[in-house]
């Protein structure tokens, strides 16, 4: 939209340049052009690397030597570990999200204290500090608490069936869970500044309207005020849907096994350490930047109108 | 006679303030014994030695004090490079250069699209070895790479921000464009981008907990270097913990008052 408009008033003071090839173009190029060269001769000449993609499809499918059918190898159960986790762990921060963003704008102190303090907290202290204490607590109490695990071993062939298409592999569901979990309480503090941001947002008339027409609080926020925050939530809740999916890399750190993991394990046992970081990128860069495309369009497509 | 509203309100106040005093002792207690019950042993005396201890010569830091020192290191020099990075690739795409705004532009998406965990595997397994830099540097060219993109975006915003009649003002006195940024709109943006810059900076605190992944001496590694030691992971990191907050909380406070003397210096 910018972009239209710099061109269309080139001479319009403070707009962008419009667009025009000079030298500059050619010395940038020339610059890229060396920059890749002197990498590929440094590649070549002192750390004696040989690029060699061959291998890497090899490491998506492979064939089970039993049936000869072709099952997902390392790289694309680590893809789809890293999409299930995305999923359950937005779902979930958005629960916590929610309920959290409610209780800070409470008439109540109480409930506001301790949704800030949470907030706060976690947004005050780096996440992967977050996700070593969070883990400690999940994976040494929490999950062998709640019996998960043994759960999953004596579970029927069919509820399997539905638990390996929901979480992935039933021996690892506890680890599943843990990273679910873990990444469910740190995104959910971000999750609950946006709908306290969106409830905030809501213009008061509209609280005094719904009071002079005698709705309670309750009636209140559900009828009128949510479903107007709603509108202003979601585009930054669809951007920290993206987020979530980079940061459930972190928990890689606590070995969860999931694409950053698996790629990490792949290049110590195969030493194809640029082919593989570069794929590994690609998969989270090409589903990542197709959402925030999709979302900046049906942002563009639902602006909400100028209050008035 | 009954109290007045107010101070019906402000019993209220003071009675949650207490409420949440006590969830706070209760939440400490049930951690406290919950995790001893497990046979855990809490041994917070153990962690001073990890801060500091004084002896003959004076104070002498501990591995989380002198990984707080890296940490700031760390930030300090990749801050430097951030500003720069991003002042470069928002001129770029502000530029008429069709090379130089899609250089910018794919920089910025590459790095805001992927994971900041894979920027840093890749530039300390596959950069660091090809450009010959040790592992302070890769860590900061991971993290520089990372914030400049979002560096790029505030300097945009700034040099939009920039009143139009400065630029009609500086194309009447015929500055050519160089000279248009330097002495006009670069000197006034700098009011708007300094309180996000500042904001950028404390942002780069808490990711600079990510390079520990490559095990650079800084504080999350100082803490991970001291559980496998110890084994008291609950004392380590909660004092790790801390000290994050510390600073953050302290720049996040320096960023504010920075931001109201700013907006009342444009009053």
């Amino acid at each position: 939209m910018s972009r239209a408009a710099g061109s269309a008033a080139g001479s319009t003071a403070g707009a962008r340049a419009p667009l025009r090839w000079r030298a500059f173009d050619a010395w940038l190029l020339g610059a890229a052009a060396a920059l890749v060269g002197v990498v590929a001769w440094r590649l070549d000449q002192h750390l004696n690397y040989q690029f060699r993609w061959d291998s890497v499809p090899g490491l998506f499918v492979r064939q089970d030597p039993a049936t000869g059918a072709w099952v997902p190898n390392l790289l694309a159960t680590g893809l789809l570990t890293t999409i299930r986790l995305s999923l359950w762990a937005s779902v979930l921060a958005a629960l916590i999200g929610g309920a959290i963003g409610l209780m800070s704008t409470a008439d109540r102190l109480l409930p506001r204290m301790v949704a800030r303090a949470y907030v706060e907290l976690v947004r005050n202290v780096p996440n992967l500090v977050f996700l070593f204490i969070f883990y400690f607590f999940i994976s040494a109490q929490l999950i062998p608490l709640l019996g998960i695990e043994a759960w999953a071993r004596t579970a029927g062939p069919t509820s399997r069936a539905v638990l390996e298409w929901l979480a992935g592999p039933p021996a690892l569901l506890g680890n599943f869970v843990s990273g679910v979990l873990c990444l469910a309480m740190l995104e959910g503090a971000y999750v609950a500044e946006i709908v306290r941001a969106g409830i905030v947002a809501v213009p008061r008339g509209q609280w005094e309207a719904a009071r002079s027409i005698g709705l309670s609080r309750r009636d209140t926020m559900r009828d009128v005020v949510l479903p107007q925050a709603l509108r202003s939530v979601l585009p930054p809740l669809a951007g920290q849907f993206i987020s979530l999916v980079k940061d459930s890399s972190l928990v890689s750190i606590i070995s969860i096994q999931e694409l950053t993991f698996i790629a990490n394990e792949v290049t110590v046992s195969t030493g194809r350490v640029f082919e593989i970081w570069i794929i590994a990128a690609l998969l989270y860069f090409v589903p990542c930047l197709l959402l925030s495309l999709l979302f900046r369009r049906f942002e563009g497509r639902g602006a909400p109108r100028a209050p008035d | 006679m009954t109290p007045g509203v107010r101070t019906r309100e402000r019993r209220a106040r003071v009675g949650d303030t207490l409420w949440f005093a006590a969830l706070c002792v209760a939440a400490a207690a049930l951690l406290w014994r919950g995790v001893g019950q497990l046979g855990y042993d809490w041994q917070w005396h153990r962690v001073l030695k990890y801060l500091g201890a004084w002896d003959a010569a004076g104070f002498v830091p501990g591995t989380l004090l002198r990984g707080t020192w890296v940490s700031l290191q760390l930030v300090a020099s990749a801050f430097a490079l951030t500003v720069l990075l991003g002042l470069v690739a928002a001129l770029l795409q502000r530029s008429g250069s069709p090379v130089g705004r899609a250089m910018a532009r794919g920089y910025v998406e590459v790095v805001r699209n992927t994971p900041l965990l894979i920027q840093v595997y890749l530039v300390y397994f596959a950069l660091a070895p090809v450009l010959g830099i040790d592992r302070f540097w890769a860590a900061v060219l991971a993290l520089a790479l990372f914030e400049g993109a979002f560096a790029a975006e505030i300097f945009r915003a700034g040099i939009e921000g920039v009143e139009r009649g400065q630029w009609e003002a500086a194309a009447t006195l015929s500055l050519s464009p160089t000279d248009t940024y330097r002495f006009v709109v670069l000197p006034q943006a700098v009011t708007l981008v300094l309180p996000p810059l500042v904001n950028l900076s404390v942002a780069l605190v808490k990711h600079s907990a990510i390079v520990s992944v490559i095990a650079v001496a800084e504080l999350t590694t100082a803490g991970r270097n001291a559980v496998s030691e110890t084994f008291l992971a609950f004392e380590i990191w909660f004092t790790v913990a801390a000290i994050y907050l510390v600073l953050i909380t302290a720049m996040s406070a320096g960023a504010r008052a920075l931001e109201q003397r700013l907006r009342r210096g444009r009053r």
